[in-house]
This record gives structure tokens, sequence and C-alpha cells, in this order.
């Protein structure tokens, strides 16, 4: 089942360089750099699926005291952080051509920082503390105080005047962009979506392995 | 009409490929760490069960 899912997602990601290299056509204002788009908005929108999955199974578990929520809240956390961390490089590096910059402390980047830095401290606390359960019901409380950023980060380009540009999906309307460009960017969608539910499936496994190893 | 700068797409795929890898692997190896730790385990209690190690006299 993990082995089928992986081979999925790799012919999704294969798929996908395909549509963002081949069939996309070059973009007539940023030029052939704005093929950073079918990287940086697919991994931005999985680490929202994953720190939405991280909210769902914290309640999950602080309700049932099940081990599998925790597990599935753990594993998802970690790579939904792995997600943030390649879309604030990949924001980064489309920065520096098209705003004259890497980093700006605006408002859709900060608060994408400030996400990343709360479930790298929601990992952190995880390996801090040793008694599991503790560690469980911890980290749950924070996986639901930390999921407030999600909407921040979405919505903060339109709440406050930033220089990131406002969402082409996920907004009101129909999307803003050609239908090859729209095609090529739901094909890495779906891809990446694939690529996370394989990590964070072979993650929980591998955790509930580890709980089981004798200390 | 602006450059294409294909130094900055190479890069962020080339980043994104060698992390997404990186932690493929990662959870790779871990899983087969503990497959080799469970069967060295299970091999000791098989041991064990069959070459019984009998109390210690004074």
């Amino acid at each position: 089942m993990n082995r089928a899912l992986g081979w999925l997602a790799a012919v999704g990601l294969a798929g996908g360089l395909v549509m963002a290299f081949g069939v996309a056509p070059r973009e007539i204002t940023q030029g052939n750099v704005q093929r950073i788009m079918y990287l940086h908005v697919p991994t931005v929108l999985v680490a929202y699926l994953a720190f939405a999955v991280v909210l769902v199974a914290s309640i999950a578990y602080l309700w049932r005291r099940s081990p599998a929520a925790d597990r599935l809240a753990h594993a998802s956390a970690e790579v939904g952080v792995l997600f943030t961390g390649l879309t604030i490089v990949a924001g980064a590096i489309w920065g520096k051509p098209t705003w004259g910059t890497w980093w700006t402390w605006d408002a859709r980047l900060t608060s994408v920082a400030i996400l990343f830095v709360m479930y790298l401290g929601y990992l952190l606390l995880r390996g801090m503390i040793e008694d599991r359960e503790r560690a469980a019901r911890y980290s749950a409380v924070l996986g639901i105080v930390a999921a407030l950023d999600i909407p921040l980060v979405h919505f903060s380009v339109y709440w406050w005047r930033t220089l990131h540009q406002p969402p082409s999906l996920l907004k009101p309307g129909p999307a803003t962009m050609s239908p090859e460009i729209l095609a090529a960017l739901l094909v890495n969608i779906v891809a990446f979506v694939l690529l996370y539910v394989y990590f964070v499936a072979k993650r929980a496994t591998v955790l509930r392995r580890e709980e089981n190893v004798p200390a | 009409m602006t450059a294409d700068h294909w130094g900055f797409v190479l890069s962020a795929y080339g980043i994104a490929a060698i992390a997404l890898g990186a932690y493929w692997r990662h959870l790779c190896r871990r899983d087969r760490e503990l497959t080799a730790q469970r069967s060295h385990a299970a091999q000791t209690a098989a041991h064990r069960r069959t070459n019984p190690v009998s109390p210690v006299q004074p």
C-alpha cells in the first residue's frame, strides 16, 4: 500500500515537472522564473493541509486519547515543517529576480515565518518531553493554538498592504490564470498532496514501530 | 521582456529535490533500522527459549 502510494507520488511529480516545464507557457511579464510557482504554490497548500491535519488530529487526541491520532499529528507536523521550509526557500529564490530581494518583513512572509517557527517549536517540544503521554498532551494543545496562524497567513495579503501578490487560487471567483498554467498548477498540487500522504503514512508507521521498541 | 533567470529556477527545484530526497532516505533508513532491531530481538528471544540460563549456584 505504502509502496504503491510512493510510486503514485513519483509518477505524479514526474507529470508535474512535464507540465511545469513542457506544457505551461512562458509567462509574459516575469519570463521563465515564474515556473517556480509550480513548486512554491503546491508546497504552501500542502503545508496548510498538513497543519489542518495536525489541528484535527490534536483535537481527536485530546478527546479520545488515541495514540494513532497523536502519531498522525506528529507525522503531519514534521512533513508540514518540511513543506513550509521549501515554500520559504522557493519564495526567496523567486523573490530575488522579481522583487529585487530575497526576503522582506511584509505581512505574508512574516506570518509564514511565524508558522514555520511555531511548528518547529512543536517538534522540539515533542522531543524535549520524555513522558510520551505528557508530550502528546502538550503538543496537541500547541498544535491547536499554532493552527490559528493559518488563516492569518492566507488572508494577510488582504488585511495588510504587502509586496506579496494576492492568491490566484483559494479565493472567491474564477482563477485569474490561463487554462494551461492552471492545469500545470493543479497537476503539481495533486502530485504534492500524494507525496504528503505517502510521507505521513511512512512516518506514522515508523513512529508506531518506534513505540513498540523496548527501551 | 524580463530575463529568464534559469539559474534561480534550477536552484529552487534542485533544493526541493535534495530536501525531499533526503527526508525520504531518512524515513527508509529508520524503517530498516527498526526492522533489523526487531529481528535481532526476536532472534535473542528464540535463543533464550532454546538455551535457558541455569540459575547461578552460590
